[in-house]
């Protein structure tokens, strides 16, 4: 065991040791709930980040163990440069919603389950990027289907939280069990579950190919929330305590993006994914401009940033649907800056939403001057969703504009350029609705906890910064092209 | 061979006398049944090896009741050392939970002999290796069932669906029996042959009809819909020790009882799988599609069964049709699992029911700030029924789903579409039982929210079924081992 293994093993040893404490958490103690979290999301990201010298070697940190022998099936886990991006992303955003929730969250004491089950929500996503055969994937995948639901079921807002979880549930689980049925053709066709046995190459006879191929689209898109088949997502993004809020939109949407890059396009040939390649692009356009079209439509502050997630995912699968170098680079990096942005739109939203205690763009205005702090960072993360220069995701929508331009459907892209000044509408339209126009009348402001204020200012600076050095990711997230597609481009 | 039969049959006697001379303390009784089905489990291993030891070496299977072929009485196979094996640990699990659940019922000098007498039948059903064995021991199975449903019987309801099984038990029953006749009738022996050694000219008028009578009455005793109707009143209405029995195990032996007779009198693999498949279909879209509306709890969990049954019966009916012997050990599996997920839930219900008296799923609402280790339990029985991984039940799911793609059939497929829309459906009733669990009513009812502290006769059964239920999940490798040669010996291999 090197220090890659136990470092793979720390990313889910710690939130498990800190669950495990946090549930035993009783009487007077419970106030050290939040610390205990954080302190455990510290180390998964601290671990997550130790696998890049091995992984700037050219080494995999891989730790395997047999499970069921008999049925082939192993217990296996790896970070190679398709898992890193993802992996830093999720556990920075379980980070900054555990840091967020000291000052969002009311303690009581249920608080230990809270931030308890946020970490099992985290360890899902790790997990699911982790894992390096099937079980274990889809154990992961739905481990952090069921401690979110459960979060939402618990400690969500209004009458309508139970029956909205149960929709979560089992629209998100009809994407995993699409997303299981291909699974299972595979470990059928192979006779194994690892992965690495299916990079090695999936005989499978063409009709199959395509089924299994049209199934791992749809289920993942199901958790990506395009669509059509976003339907969970509004209902959920607003019921769901923010700091859920953040890690749903933030880090659980881009799992659908992993799982997408992960298995039909790591398994599968050009040739045999090309004839996908236009669908995905048009459905990637429908959602960016349905998305931002329900954004305009909306009045709530939240319903209205989670309809710029569904369009935000049309980007996405438009720029993976190029099938260019340019374009996937481009949709990876967008979900790490539609993280990065996402997450700071949903912080400023809870904290006017916290002082004032209203949540209707119509019922507020003019905030500028009571909250300046709050309007100038939801203000810079509503110019970087924009797509303004010099904001992070302005470069990966030029990645996955230029990406789109390289195929031959030049005509889809242009549409698709000129959709995204619907966003610009929007988000234009939440600022000045929330921060600029006349005060409504009784608007009283609270002053916010320092935990609620530091992550949101942290998040405005970091989509600054990536912006404008956006050299590392770029780097990062290059080298998992020899990994996607076979690595011919 | 006889010996773990024979602990159950003396041990009720036993417990008969005891209650009646000895002692009428509860505690008293309850352990004493449980070290009986300790004892029977102890002898039930040296059986499982030596038939083990015999399939490897390919000798003749472990057989008691006469030397030559013609009256061998019980024959030890694969399949039915699973049924067994699972019966006797749930006796064991429900016998330590009885001692404090039927605390305040009356009449438990009958309960306990009971409870032994339908595990002794229980295990008779599935090792008997003529018709007519399996008949006496099907009806001592059953009629030690219809008075335990019927055991609590100061209520109508109880007495009503002790009534309405045993009219329909007897039914099914003398269909079977009529069935015997019809075969005798024709071969001149009620003998079963081994499996996979069926007789090789083809069945005669006569015997297709008694195929059609052993189809029908073990149909209804393995709640095959549409002779299901029995089911969920029964399930419902038995004391919740006893449910946990008859769900987890009781109606799957009837089931392994079906599959041996039609195998055993000279149907056809393929055609047994084809029934299999068509009736889970129905089983599984009806059982969930019903539960969906059911108010009361046990209910559900019985139309839960219907549904669970079905897709066990999904897996082996794909493993005969295209002859997979995998198919029929997923089943198996499956059914392994489901008698810990089931028992697990119906004793969670019971602990409900015992300490704050609720029936409906309604009043189920915000019980757990009251009983948190029965919410759990009963949340980890719920999740495993409802396939969320790593429970017992996903991995379960998993090997069928596995196999069952294998033929690369359309018919595979379109059976495949069935049980995932099935699974989707079922998480329609599973999960707002567990939400209903966690979430209080609003507003806060007037009646205690106290915790309260469960007896440990309960409280050691629950946490054993739920380790268990979490570790088949976890770690399911020797519970797969441990099904492996049912496939081979069904399909005669």
């Amino acid at each position: 065991m090197n220090a890659g293994t136990i470092g793979l093993l720390a990313i889910l040893v710690a939130p498990l040791a800190a669950v495990v404490a946090l549930f035993l958490l009783r009487g007077r103690s419970i106030r050290f709930a939040g610390w205990i979290a954080g302190a455990s999301a510290v180390v998964t990201l601290g671990a997550a980040l130790l696998s890049l010298p091995a992984l700037h070697r050219g080494e995999v940190p891989t730790l395997t163990m047999p499970w069921i022998p008999a049925a082939g099936i192993k217990f296996s886990l790896h970070v190679d440069w398709l898992t890193l991006p993802f992996l830093v992303t999720e556990a920075a955003v379980t980070l900054v919603a555990v840091a967020y929730s000291w000052g969002y969250h009311h303690a009581d004491e249920r608080s230990g389950a809270f931030y308890g089950l946020l970490l099992l929500f985290g360890m899902g996503m790790s997990g699911t990027t982790l894992a390096d055969d099937m079980v274990l994937f889809y154990v992961f995948w739905e481990l952090m289907l069921v401690a979110s639901a459960i979060l939402i079921l618990l400690w969500g807002d209004g009458e309508r939280r139970g029956p909205i979880a149960l929709k979560y549930f089992i629209f998100t689980h009809l994407g995993s069990l699409m997303v299981l049925v291909g699974l299972i053709v595979l470990y059928d066709a192979t006779g194994t579950d690892t992965f690495s046995a299916l990079r090695a190459g999936v005989a499978l006879d063409p009709g199959l190919t395509r089924m299994v191929i049209g199934l791992f689209l749809i289920g993942f898109s199901v958790k990506m929330a395009v669509f059509p088949v976003h339907l969970w997502l509004p209902d959920a993004h607003t019921v769901a305590p923010m700091p859920v809020t953040i890690m749903l939109a933030a880090a659980m949407l881009s799992m659908g993006t992993y799982g997408i890059l992960r298995f039909p396009l790591s398994i599968f040939a050009r040739a045999d994914i090309a004839s996908f390649a236009l669908p995905m692009m048009i459905a990637g356009l429908f959602s960016e401009v349905y998305g931002a079209l329900m954004a305009l439509a909306e009045r709530d502050i939240k319903r209205i940033i989670a309809y710029s997630s569904v369009s935000q995912m049309g980007y996405i699968l438009f720029g993976l649907g190029t099938l260019t170098a340019k374009g996937i680079t481009g949709a990876t990096l967008h979900v790490v800056y539609h993280a990065i942005v996402k997450a700071l739109l949903f912080m400023g939203a809870g904290w006017v939403i916290k002082s004032t205690g209203r949540r209707y763009i119509n019922e507020l205005g003019g905030l500028a001057k009571r909250m300046p702090l709050a309007a100038v960072a939801t203000g810079l993360g509503a110019l970087a969703i924009a797509g303004m220069p010099p904001f992070c995701i302005f470069n990966s929508e030029w990645m996955i504009f230029s990406g789109g331009f390289h195929t031959a459907h030049t005509g889809l892209s242009v549409v698709t350029l000129l959709g995204s000044l619907l966003t610009v509408v929007y988000a234009t339209q939440l600022i000045i609705g929330i921060f600029f126009g006349s005060e409504p009348e009784g608007l009283t402001v609270k002053k916010p906890h320092w935990a609620i204020v530091a992550p949101t200012a942290l998040l405005a600076a970091l989509a600054f910064i990536e912006g404008v050095f956006p050299a590392m990711l770029f780097d990062w997230v290059t080298h998992e092209l020899p990994l996607i597609l076979g690595g011919q481009w | 061979m006889i010996a773990p039969m024979l602990f159950l049959g003396m041990g009720a006697f036993a417990i008969y006398l005891v209650a009646r001379l000895v002692t009428k303390e509860n505690g008293w009784l309850a352990s004493l049944t449980t070290g009986i089905f300790v004892a029977a489990l102890g002898a039930f291993v040296p059986l499982a090896e030596a038939t083990r030891q015999a399939l490897d070496a390919g000798g003749p299977l472990p057989t008691w009741g006469g030397e030559d072929p013609g009256s061998v009485a019980l024959r030890s196979d694969p399949g039915s050392l699973v049924i067994v094996g699972v019966a006797l640990a749930l006796g064991a699990l429900t016998s330590i939970y009885s001692g404090r659940y039927v605390a305040h019922d009356r009449r438990k000098d009958l309960y306990y002999p009971l409870l032994l007498l339908m595990l002794t039948g229980l295990c008779g059903t599935v090792l008997a290796a003529d018709l007519f064995n399996l008949y006496l021991f099907i009806e001592l199975m059953s009629i030690a069932a219809y008075i335990l449903v019927a055991f609590r019987r100061h209520s109508r309801k109880a007495i009503e669906a002790g009534f309405k099984y045993l009219i329909m038990g007897s039914v099914g029953t003398l269909l079977f029996l009529v069935g015997v006749a019809l075969i005798y009738r024709e071969r001149g022996t009620i003998a079963l042959p081994l499996v996979g050694f069926a007789p090789s000219d083809p069945p005669g008028p006569w015997i297709r009809t008694g195929l059609a009578f052993f189809l029908v009455g073990l149909g209804v005793k393995s709640a095959v819909v549409p002779l299901h109707t029995w089911l969920p009143d029964a399930h419902g209405r038995a004391p919740s020790s006893i449910s946990a029995l008859l769900s987890g195990i009781i109606i799957q032996s009837a089931l392994y009882a079906l599959l041996k007779v039609s195998l055993g009198t000279g149907m056809s693999a393929r055609a047994l799988g084809g029934v299999l498949i068509a009736v889970s279909v129905a089983n599984m879209t009806l059982g969930n599609a019903v539960a969906l509306v059911q108010t009361d709890t046990k209910r559900l969990l019985g139309y839960s069964t219907v549904a669970q049954t079905g897709y066990m019966m999904f897996g082996i009916g794909i493993g005969f049709y295209y002859r997979i012997p995998e198919a029929i050990q997923a089943g198996f599996f499956l059914l392994v699992a489901h008698a810990g997920m089931k028992a697990l839930a119906f004793l969670s219900k019971g602990v409900h029911r015992f300490y704050l008296d609720t029936n409906t799923l309604e009043e189920l609402r915000g019980t757990a700030s009251q009983l948190p280790l029965v919410a759990m339990t009963f949340t980890v029985a719920l999740g495993g029924l409802a396939g969320v991984p790593p429970l017992a039940g996903f991995i379960s799911k998993w090997f069928i789903l596995g196999r069952v793609l294998q033929p690369d059939e359309p018919l595979a497929y379109v059976g495949l579409a069935i049980f995932l829309l099935n699974t989707l459906l079922a998480l329609g009733y599973y999960l707002p039982t567990v939400a209903r669990l966690f979430v209080a009513p609003d507003p806060v009812p007037s009646r205690t929210t106290e915790r309260i502290g469960i007896s440990a006769w309960m409280a050691i059964p629950l946490v054993v079924a739920a380790a268990l239920v979490i570790a088949i999940g976890l770690y399911p490798a020797p519970w797969w081992t441990w099904v492996d040669g049912v496939g081979p010996y069904l399909l005669g291999r």
